[in-house]
Formats: structure tokens, C-alpha cells, sequence
């Protein structure tokens, strides 16, 4: 193939990867990794580094399935595990996306309350609009103008930067591993693997690869878009946390509303900070609140058989539209709940996720290396002992957090 | 004889012990082996496993199977290990959890369960269970929940279709049915056939498409979205290929081709019978969504002192030629347009009148060039089923019937054709 039509080939596929990217920097992601800068400086940056290494592992997982089998991830796990291991599973990641989802409002309804709108007006206002958005099927041209509006969170760069942050102790942290055992920190490190690598994702990116209809012999052009799009999510979470770090933990600020974190933009945006801070927010919670609980209905459907789609009306798809309704409905009562406290809804929404992915990791694992399954495509050894790792750790992680709650 | 009680579900005996002449338990059924070749499948085998072993016991040697208890007049300690081979049909393994194609509903279901049921005094599979039912059994709480569902005055209805309506999609299981005579899926529309085959992992649409016969290949393969035909067209041999396009009529073959990289277009053309090729290659020069683009060159022509009578005789014979045999076009000997008569009005004329005195003219027509959305009015202001593309000497190069117009009258969403790239 000339290198103009390989070119014209990556062009064609890229997506998948973007998108989860932009979707990963969602209001669970801005608020995770504030807190983790503003409550623990830059010892957690090292961090970020073996996260990284193991999304673009996890992630190129998911999309070499899709690819090569051309099947989504909850019907692999159907057909291969039978239907009783799959409807408990569906069963907890249901839950967990209902966090999730309503992270996501609570990220709209946080970021309104910086403009002075009461979460009452603006929770039902952006429910609706999501559920408009996609029952009206304009979620195409409505992606592209979100994703543009994403670049709004390579403002934390410049922040970052302005902060003026002693750019020796940064580079340090991110370099030497650092660990603390108390109940904070471990927890904050779940959130912030949970936030990076959550679950949904997954499944996700697995069946954006398959509804491209990308194949195995163009699967090279998708490793690309999935390996920048790690890349870029966790830049941003990088300096994220070292603009947190050098503004609000120097200031022992804690983060308790969108408000506190929105001050890490101070010495970019000064006044406009908060403002700047809640664009960027409301952006983020409304796209991934748009995807989130429509890729939620979607797998569970595949996983358990039912029909699914969002032009079929309640009759033909009961179980989708039911579904994708009460994660809405119910992700925003949350919410709406009086004194809930949105900060924490968002980042023990992230926790979960981290609990969770152990599971979803080893059934992954079990099928990419399945030699039926994938032909000569099954995990290298590297691979393998990548992901596996990071499976062990989060259940070692989890553990830790159950015991230091109790010693 | 093995006696079994009446219909059973694979479920409830999933993982029963299964016990030797002795009263010993030989080990738990792991898996139930059916041959294919009939409608309905017949199990031949059990598979029981204890610990890592599997033994095969082949059916005759089961004297009990029902719910309760499962017994083979054998010994246990006469039993060889052997595990099932991969071309073998088991029904855990291969059948349940696994996409089925449900010919009577034309969609694609998942097999929550099977039943296995007495035909002929033999076990065979007879039906598969898609619905909430065959779930809630599979995880062991169908009772409870239909006394959960009674509650909200709610019947759980059984899902049940039988296997005679069923076709099983799994690469290896369509390979083994193309070597007995019943093949269900020709018997699906192709429209519906095509969705399913858009449906279904790219292993197994190769597998479906390789399974049909040319015409019914030639049929679903024009129904499929552009990007799916060409993934199709790469993974045939080009000669299949080319012997499909072949059956298709020339402008459907045309839009396939079109959409193919240029250098294998081209191969495939080569490959195909001259007189194919050469409408083919007519068709291509056009834009593709102009009239020439949209066009099929196989219409009813028929000269103008020609008389009713012979014309109906010639039309017979010319019918399983053509797109559309409701318009007749009136040509001179230069194949230029003259007039249009429809079937109606050559049925209701007198034997002995001649083309020329019943037909209409001049005709409306459209110039190759033509937008499709010109095309689209032209055919709903006249009320046309097909309209005739002449060129600039009215010389007669092809028709639009109105089938290739409707999918562009379509909501952007509905359309079946996208334009590529």
C-alpha cells in the first residue's frame, strides 16, 4: 500500500480512539485527578506512568478483539461463558454506570452552580437535552462539535505551566514511585486508575472498532488512533494534577466543590477561572453523559440478547429503552437529591470503576488468549504479563483499602 | 432403547450426575453431541466429566435420561477417556449462548435454551428458547420468577422456535449443513437475508455467503450496504465473484463494481462472459448517481409495425430477461425512442393493431446526465414505474425504474446506498 493510501487509510479509522480519549477526561476524570493534585501534591504522578502503560495495553485488548473477531466484548463473554457469569457481571457494571452516569450530572449540575443555575433547573434541563440528543439521532454532527469543544482541556497546560510549579520536584515524583499506606491514598490511587481505565470503556472501544468495521488487516491504522488517544488523555491528566499541585495544595486548598477545584486555573485565567474551569466541565459531563449510558444499554443488551437500538420504539426494544431511561432517571435523582454532595458523587463513582476493572480485565484476558478466538492474534507475553499485573494490583489495591479501613 | 420422559430443556440436565449399571456416578454431563444432517438433530453422544476426564458414551448405551436421573448400562471402570473433537457438534459448546439465524422471524436470535424432544422414537433437538424464560431457567430461578411475574398479573411467555426454523451460524456448523440437503437461509427474503449477513462477525458472513447458491448470492449481495460488499467480493475466490456478477442484473452489477478499487473492478469484469461485461462496462462510464449511473439496460424494445399479437408472444419469451416488463419501448432500427406502451394498454388492445397506432409519443425521457434528484421528480410527477434514459439523438441507452429511485427518496438514516468516501 503507497504511503498516500495508508495515510487516507488511518484518517478513515481514526475515532474510537479520539473519542474514548475525550470521554476519559470526563467530570469522574477532571475531578479525580483535581483532588488528586490538590490533595496530595505531585505524589501521585508516578502513577501516571505505569496507568499509562496499561491503558494503551488494555486498551489496544479491546480494539485487537474487535477487530479480529468482530464481535463486541459482552458477546465474547456470552458466547464464551455462558449466560449465568454474564448476567452477574452485567449486573455490576449496571451499577457501576449508574455511578458513573450520575457523576456525569453531577458534573453538569456543579459546573451550572458556578454560573449561579440551581442543579434543579439545570439536571432535568441537561437530561432532557441528552435524551434528545440521541433519540433524535443528530448525535453525529453534535459528537464533532463536543470533541471540539474538548480542546478546552489543554487549557491545564498552560495553567500548569503558569503555576510555576518547581519543575525538578515534578519530574522527580513522576520518576520515583512513592507510596503511602493510609486509606486516602490508596483510595485516591483506585479513583485515579479507575478514572483512566474504567470498565465501560471497554466495551466501548470494542464496539466502536466493530461498528467501523475495521478488520484485522487494517487493525494497524486503529493501534495508532488508540495508542495517541492514551497518549492524550493522560497528558491532560498530568497537567491536571501538577496545576492542582502547584496551586491548590500549596495553598491547602481542599476540594469540595467545582468551585475550589476551578481555582487551580487562577494563574492562567485569573478572574476567569471558574468560568473557564466550568466550560470545560459542563462540556465534559454533557458529551460523556450522552455516551455513557447509551454504551451501557447497548452491551448489556448484546450480553444478554435483547434488542437494542435507539430508533426502536419501547415495544420492540423494552429492555434497551428501559435500560437507558432509568440510567438517566435514576443518574440524575441522584443528583437532585438535596445536599448531595457532587464531589463525592463523582470521584467514588471513579473508585468503583478501579474495584471493578480486575473483573472485566480477567475475562479479557481469558479471550484474547484463546487461540480459536483470535488466530495468530492472541497476546504476546509482554502483553499478557502487562495486564495481568495491573489486574493483581487493583485487587491487591482494593484489598488494602478494606484493610486500612479497619486497622 | 433409551428412555427419556417426554421434552426435556439441556439446561436442566447441565452438570447432572450421570451414573454407570452399578448405581456409580461416572461423572457430571458436560456436554451432549448431535450429529447434523437432519432437520431436527439427533444426539449421539454424551460427554460426563470427572475431574480432568471426559468420557464419550455414545447414546445407545444410555438406558435412563430425565431430569432426575441420568444412567448408561456401562462400568465405569470398562470407560476410556476421550474428549470431544473440534468438528464435533456439541450443544453446550457450539449451540447455546450462540447467535442462531430465526428464519420465520428473518432477524438473528441468541439461544437462551434447548429442548430436546422425541422424533421418531429418537432424542433430537427441536427447539430453542430466545426468551426471558429460557434466562431465568438457565439461571436456575424460572420458578420464582413466575411467581414474581403472576404477581404483576404478568405470563412469562415462552419463547420457543422450532429448529426447523432455525439456522445455526457458526463458521464451522453452516460448513457441516452445506452437506445436507436442507439449506434454510436461500428461503429468506434477500433483503432480510442481507441484513442479517451485515448483522453478523466477519467469519461468520463469509461462511453464510460461501454456503449459497450463486442466485441467491447474486440477490443478497445487491442488498448490502457498499462497504460490506466489497469486504465480501475480497474474501471470494475471483471467480465466484465474477460468476455472481454474472447473475446480477447489470446496473446492480455496475453499483458493485463501482464501489470497488478501481485495479479489481477491472480483474472482475475481465473474468465475466463478454456480453455481461460489456453492459457492465456501459453502465460504469456514468456518474454513478445520475440517471446513466442509476440505469439498467435491460428493458422491453420492441420494433413499431410489430402487431399486438406477436408482440405478447415475443414478451413471453423476453420477460425472464428484463427488469420490468410494464413498459414497452417502441425503437426504430437505429435503437432511437419513439414511443412508450404500457402492459396495460398492449392487454387491452385488439390482436391485429399495430405498436406504432397504440403507443404513446413522443415519450418523456431523461438525459443520462440527469441528478438523482431530477430523477426522482421526473418519476413522481408522471407517475412512472420505470423512465426511459435516451441520449442527444434519442437514441435509447437504458431506464430508471422507480425501486432504484426510492432508497434515494429515503431519510438520510433509512438509506440503504452511501456514497464512499
Amino acid at each position: 500500500m503507497t504511503r498516500w493510501k495508508k495515510f487516507i487509510l488511518l484518517l478513515s479509522v481514526i475515532g474510537p480512539g479520539i473519542i474514548t480519549a475525550n470521554v476519559d477526561n470526563d467530570a469522574g476524570g477532571i475531578t479525580t485527578y483535581s483532588m488528586a493534585g490538590a490533595h496530595f501534591g505531585y505524589s501521585l504522578l508516578w502513577s501516571l506512568v505505569p496507568i499509562t502503560v496499561a491503558l494503551i495495553v488494555v486498551q489496544e485488548m479491546s480494539a485487537r478483539m474487535g477487530a479480529v473477531t468482530g464481535k463486541g466484548l459482552a458477546e465474547l463473554i456470552r458466547e464464551n461463558f455462558g449466560v449465568r457469569v454474564t448476567f452477574w457481571l452485567m449486573l455490576f457494571l449496571f451499577v457501576t454506570d449508574l455511578g458513573n452516569t450520575a457523576a456525569e450530572f453531577a458534573g453538569w449540575a456543579a459546573s451550572n452552580e458556578i454560573f449561579g443555575i440551581s442543579k434543579y433547573v439545570s439536571v432535568p434541563l441537561g437530561a432532557f437535552i441528552v435524551w434528545l440528543l440521541v433519540v433524535k439521532g443528530t448525535y453525529r454532527v453534535v459528537e464533532k462539535i463536543f470533541l471540539v469543544i474538548c480542546v478546552v482541556y489543554l487549557v491545564y497546560i498552560p495553567a500548569a505551566v503558569l503555576a510555576k510549579p518547581d519543575w525538578v520536584d515534578v519530574t522527580l515524583q513522576t520518576l520515583k514511585p512513592s507510596f503511602q499506606f493510609n486509606t486516602p491514598y490508596v483510595v485516591m490511587l483506585i479513583g485515579v486508575v479507575g478514572t483512566t481505565i474504567a470498565p465501560w470503556m471497554q466495551f466501548y472501544i470494542q464496539s466502536s472498532i466493530v461498528e467501523k468495521g475495521i478488520r484485522k488487516e487494517q487493525y494497524w491504522a486503529s493501534r495508532i488512533d488508540v495508542i495517541v488517544g492514551c497518549f492524550l488523555t493522560d497528558i491532560v491528566a498530568f497537567f491536571i494534577i501538577v496545576a492542582c499541585g502547584a496551586t491548590l495544595f500549596k495553598a491547602g486548598v481542599h476540594i469540595d466543590t467545582a468551585d475550589a477545584a476551578a481555582r487551580s486555573l487562577a494563574p492562567l485565567a485569573g478572574r476567569y477561572a471558574s468560568i473557564l474551569f466550568a466550560v470545560g466541565l459542563a462540556n465534559a459531563s454533557l458529551f460523556s453523559a450522552s455516551i455513557l449510558p447509551l454504551a451501557t444499554a447497548y452491551y448489556i443488551c448484546e450480553g444478554m440478547g435483547w434488542e437494542a437500538g435507539v430508533s426502536k420504539t419501547f415495544k420492540d426494544a423494552p429492555q434497551f429503552m428501559w435500560l437507558y431511561t432509568i440510567l438517566i432517571v435514576i443518574g440524575s435523582l441522584i443528583v437532585l437529591i438535596p445536599n448531595s454532595p457532587l464531589i463525592a458523587i463523582m470521584w467514588i463513582s471513579q473508585v468503583i470503576n478501579g474495584v471493578m476493572l480486575p473483573f472485566v480485565l480477567i475475562f479479557m484476558l481469558l479471550l484474547i488468549n484463546k487461540q480459536d478466538l483470535m488466530e495468530q492474534y492472541t497476546n504476546s507475553k509482554t502483553f499478557n504479563v502487562i495486564a495481568w499485573v495491573t489486574a493483581v494490583v487493583m485487587i491487591v489495591l482494593t484489598l488494602m483499602f478494606v484493610a486500612t479501613m479497619f486497622f | 432403547m433409551p428412555f427419556f420422559a417426554g421434552e426435556i430443556f439441556v439446561s436442566e440436565v447441565s452438570s447432572k450426575p450421570v451414573l454407570d449399571q452399578t448405581g456409580e456416578e461416572i461423572g457430571k454431563l458436560r456436554d451432549i453431541v448431535v450429529g447434523m444432517g437432519d432437520l431436527f438433530p439427533a444426539v449421539t453422544a454424551l460427554v460426563v466429566g470427572a475431574g480432568k476426564d471426559d468420557y464419550i458414551l455414545p447414546w445407545e448405551s444410555i438406558n435412563l435420561f430425565n431430569r432426575r436421573v441420568i444412567s448408561a448400562n456401562v462400568y465405569v471402570k470398562d470407560l476410556k477417556k476421550a474428549s470431544a473433537a473440534p468438528t464435533d457438534i456439541l450443544i453446550f459448546r457450539d449451540l447455546l449462548d450462540k447467535q442462531i439465524v430465526d428464519i420465520n422471524g428473518a432477524k438473528l436470535v441468541r439461544v437462551n435454551d434447548l429442548k430436546l424432544g422425541d422424533v421418531k422414537g429418537r432424542l433430537c433437538l427441536v427447539a430453542a428458547d430466545i426468551g426471558l424464560g429460557g434466562l431465568l431457567r438457565r439461571l436456575g430461578v424460572e420458578s420464582r420468577g413466575e411467581k414474581l411475574f403472576s404477581l404483576f398479573h404478568y405470563k412469562l411467555q415462552q419463547r420457543l422456535i422450532g429448529w426447523h426454523y432455525l439456522q445455526p451460524i457458526e463458521p464451522k456448523l453452516t460448513r457441516l449443513t452445506l452437506t445436507i440437503s436442507r439449506q434454510k437461509l436461500p428461503s429468506l427474503h434477500p433483503a432480510d437475508l442481507a441484513e442479517i449477513i451485515s448483522e453478523v462477525s466477519q467469519k461468520e458472513r463469509t461462511a453464510i455467503f460461501g454456503s449459497l447458491d450463486v442466485d441467491t448470492a447474486a440477490e443478497a449481495l445487491h442488498e448490502l450496504e457498499p462497504r460490506v460488499q466489497a469486504d465480501i467480493i475480497d474474501d471470494m475466490t475471483k471467480e465466484r465473484a465474477s460468476d455472481i456478477l454474472e447473475r446480477m442484473p447489470p446496473d446492480e452489477a455496475a453499483d458493485v463494481l463501482g464501489d470497488l478499487p478501481e485495479a479489481k473492478a477491472q480483474e472482475l469484469i475481465n473474468l465475466m462472459e463478454k456480453e455481461e461485461a460489456e453492459d457492465v462496462q456501459e453502465l460504469l462510464e456514468h456518474e454513478e448517481d445520475t440517471a446513466g449511473g442509476l440505469m439498467t439496460t435491460e428493458y422491453l424494445a420492441f420494433p413499431p409495425n410489430m402487431t399486438v399479437d406477436e408482440a405478447i408472444k415475443e414478451l413471453r419469451l423476453e420477460a425472464p430477461n428484463v427488469e420490468t416488463i410494464y413498459y414497452l419501448y417502441i425503437i426504430d432500427g437505429e435503437e432511437r425512442l419513439l414511443g412508450v406502451l404500457s402492459l396495460k394498454h398492449l392487454i387491452l388492445a385488439a390482436p391485429h393493431e399495430k405498436l406504432k397506432d397504440i403507443m404513446i409519443a413522443p415519450a418523456k425521457t431523461l438525459p443520462p446526465e440527469a441528478g438523482e434528484k431530477d430523477v426522482a421528480e421526473f418519476i413522481s410527477k408522471y407517475n412512472l414505474l420505470a423512465a426511459p434514459v435516451v441520449d442527444d439523438n434519442i437514441v435509447m441507452r437504458g431506464i430508471v425504474t422507480v425501486d432504484d429511485v426510492l432508497d434515494f427518496l429515503m431519510p438520510p438514516a433509512s438509506r440503504k446506498k452511501r456514497r464512499r468516501r
